[in-house]
């Protein structure tokens, strides 16, 4: 597959306003997890490991901290005069505020679609965490002679997939329906959020679309187009986790203590590239007791933690326990305090003795730069 | 090509073969150090905080690593449309240029690199040592005291001074006298080797000692003897922290195992002065369950299920269950199996030791005399059950079994 052959779309506010607490001053796609990444490294990563050299990011509110962490894409090698990263905020002329719903992004998006000289487009959301061989279904697709490739996975519908796209597939694995909002317990092939389909044709459904002010690029264009167009479904057997409530974000952490979890996602042959930060290796003190963790650089342990995520440059004292914590960077936690099923944002800072006790069910959550 | 105040000439040919196998297929600078550095991100990454965008990194022995990991210098700032980085081989010319004969001869060859720069000062560095220092401090001082050179001196003991290129100044710090490793000496002004030059005096001293044959064309023999010689105005430069030698198995051991000192002098955190380093994003470090990990340092895409004590624990490093490691170093890619027991050692790149293997000596129990660190080289295996004991330099793989 011809590197130019193929460039990629993010929906950054994929799920914004489900994941609520952690997205009140960013987008989804900036959400930090897993010790060292924010959501969005896993489909930046998923698209340059299949050899993507263009990606239009397309963010509707909430971007600054995105366009900090992106930069000019550097690291993912999206720095390059072939190609390149592309920010697309709506433009805000006279009347439009910002995106509604994805015929709205793609259609504000044309402008990048139209400059690319890409055949094939791969679509992503931000809020979907997998390592996704993008490369091997762009492959088929090409194969197939398909207008659109849906990614899916076998499984059953539950809380965190059950508005996924569910496809219902015949032998020779093309989509001959597309249903939503499945009861939950159905045994279905749902769509993992990642969408190939040709240039032209893209261009073409989005613009007749918005003149029809449809709302949902999936639900109400592609759902309904089964017949007339060809469109193939194309299997992700491994991991993958759709983060839509602050439940399905803790659980997906979690998940990463899980070692086949981490070998899928964390693939050495399609690692997951992130901001880098030049912190110091961590330093694990004689009082240090840590069991079942996932740690970042640049972090000191002088405590007990399990069962916890501990991002970069998180401070555990001396006495202090932390059980069930997701804790983001620069987390400090003082000497004798206990923490349990508590996330904090970045910068929160606990203080000596303190005890702070959530459930499984409702997580003690910390604001960014908060001082309990 | 734009004029630079100062350009940066960091020694780096060097093979440091006190270091045995650790340099046997790369040069010293190259040497992992701290977890996820190499020694040459202390010089570089100095450069980069002291303002230095311009520097030529003179190589010779095994490059090949190191100009991998220099590349276009961009994990240190030094990527650059005027300046940057500059990896500079020895080359063939038309005026005898060849292999670099000493320190100032590899300088000299590189007079016409320096030149396009147009410097008013050249500060010369090795890759040899850990340590944090603004070099925009020792030019400023240079500058203000109109020296033709100023030389960086760290404060040692007396018994110490024995060891070192000891500067004896007077009470204005000027430098009269310079004794190499003297016997009894006359100050504890130990030369840190860095030193700042006025460009044009720089030129002169380094073309004048290519024309004598007898010269051994080293800095530290011959050209700061011949300046003192010729009454040129040399200073010192006072350097108080930090700074420690890794040209030896034991001192790079120890100045591993310093970072595990609470008390320690060298602040590898601070925001103001970060070290930088090019890393291959890593996946964040695991724990298990079972997992002991005490006064250690681990980083980036390690997995750890079994026991480590005071080592330090480079990137992508897996320590299996009921694997014991204490007071070693484990260098990128390492695994150890199993059962396995490492002790007071360097366990160098990829290395695998197998299941029951038992490698390295406590001081403690083998006593003073005798023991040492053990080295296993980059690469090798160390087979099931194996058994390697104290102060060995393995450089061939160790077989089942085997006993050293």
């Amino acid at each position: 597959m011809r590197a130019s052959a193929v460039a990629g779309i993010v929906f950054a506010n994929a799920g914004d306003n489900l994941l609520k607490r952690l997205t009140s001053k960013r987008s989804v796609a900036s959400v930090p997890f897993g010790a060292r990444y924010r959501l969005i490294d896993f489909s930046l990563s998923n698209l340059v490991n299949a050899g993507i050299t263009s990606v239009g990011i397309i963010t509707k509110e909430n971007y600054r901290s995105l366009m900090d962490h992106v930069g000019n894409g550097v690291h993912w090698e999206l720095d390059r005069k072939n190609g390149g990263l592309y920010l697309l905020p709506p433009y805000l002329t006279s009347g439009a505020k910002k995106y509604n719903g994805t015929v709205d992004a793609l259609y504000g998006a044309r402008d990048f679609i139209k400059r690319c000289k890409s055949e094939y487009f791969v679509i992503c959301h931000a809020n979907v965490l997998a390592n996704i061989d993008i490369s091997a279904a762009v492959e088929e697709h090409i194969a197939k002679e398909a207008d659109v490739t849906i990614i899916y996975q076998n499984g059953i519908v539950g809380a965190e997939n059950s508005d996924n796209l569910a496809l219902k597939l015949n032998k020779e694995n093309r989509v001959t329906h597309i249903d939503y909002n499945l009861s939950a317990g159905t045994k279905t092939a749902y769509g993992v959020g990642v969408t190939i389909i040709n240039r032209d044709l893209l261009l073409d459904l989005t613009e007749k679309a918005y003149e029809e002010d449809l709302l949902s690029f999936s639900v109400d264009v592609l759902a309904k187009k089964v017949k007339q167009l060809k469109i193939y479904g194309f299997e992700h057997s491994e991991y993958a986790a759709f983060l839509k409530s602050t439940d399905s974000y803790y659980q997906a952490s979690m998940d990463l203590l899980d070692a086949t979890v981490r070998r899928q996602l964390f693939n050495p042959k399609r690692p997951i590239y992130t901001k880098t930060r030049d912190d110091m290796p961590t330093k694990y003190g004689t009082k240090a007791d840590v069991k079942n963790c996932l740690i970042a650089d640049g972090c000191i342990i002088n405590g007990t933690v399990k069962n916890s995520i501990l991002f970069r440059g998180v401070k555990v004292e001396k006495g202090a326990v932390v059980e069930n914590c997701i804790l983001m960077q620069e987390t400090s936690v003082g000497e004798g305090a206990q923490l349990n099923n508590v996330i904090s944002d970045k910068n929160a800072a606990v203080g000596e003795e303190m005890v702070l006790k959530g459930t499984a069910q409702k997580h003690f959550f910390i604001k960014k730069n908060q001082i309990v | 090509m734009k004029n630079k105040k100062c350009v940066a000439m960091l020694l780096a040919g060097g093979q440091g073969s006190r270091l045995g196998v650790l340099t046997s297929k790369i040069a010293k600078p190259a040497v992992p150090y701290g977890g996820k550095y190499r020694i040459i991100d202390f010089p570089l990454s100095n450069c980069a905080n002291s303002g230095i965008d311009t520097v030529g990194i003179l190589t010779q022995y095994k490059p090949l690593e190191l100009n991998d990991y220099i590349g276009s210098g961009k994990p240190w700032d030094l990527d650059r449309i005027s300046g940057g980085v500059h990896i500079l081989p020895p080359y063939q010319g038309q005026d005898g240029e060849g292999w670099y004969k000493g320190t100032a001869n590899a300088i000299y060859q590189n007079l016409e690199f320096i030149e396009r720069y147009n410097p008013e000062y050249v500060l010369i560095l090795s890759g040899d040592h850990i340590y944090k220092m603004d070099y925009s401090k020792m030019i400023k001082l240079h500058k203000s005291t109109g020296a033709a050179c100023t030389i960086a001196v760290l404060e040692v003991s007396m018994e110490e001074a024995t060891r070192f290129g000891i500067m004896n100044t007077d009470e204005n710090d000027t430098i009269y006298e310079f004794e190499e490793k003297p016997a009894n000496p006359k100050s504890n002004l130990a030369s840190m080797g860095i030193y700042v030059f006025s460009w044009d005096k720089l030129k002169k001293y380094l073309t004048e000692d290519e024309k004598n044959p007898d010269s051994a064309n080293d800095f530290g023999k011959n050209i700061i003897p011949a300046m003192l010689g010729e009454g040129e105005l040399m200073k010192v430069y006072r350097f108080n922290d930090y700074w420690k030698d890794v040209g030896t198995v034991d001192s790079l051991w120890d100045a591993n195992l310093d970072l595990l000192n609470p008390k320690l002098d060298l602040n590898l955190s601070d925001k103001n002065w970060r070290i930088y380093s090019r890393n291959a994003g890593m996946p964040p470090q695991y724990v298990s369950e079972n997992a002991k990990v005490e006064n250690s340092l681990v980083t980036d895409g390690c997995e750890i299920y079994g026991d480590i004590d005071y080592s330090v624990l480079f990137e992508n490093v897996l320590i299996e269950e009921g694997a014991k490691v204490e007071y070693s170093l484990i260098m990128p890619g390492a695994v150890i199996k199993k059962g396995a027991n490492v002790r007071y050692s360097i366990i160098a790149e990829n290395v695998v030791v197998d299941e029951g293997a038992d490698i390295g000596g406590d001081p403690a129990v083998v006593g003073s005399d005798g023991w040492g660190i053990t080295v296993v080289g980059a690469n090798l295996s160390v087979g099931k059950n194996a058994k390697i004991s104290a102060n060995k330099m393995i450089t061939k793989n160790v077989l089942e079994e085997e006993e050293i």
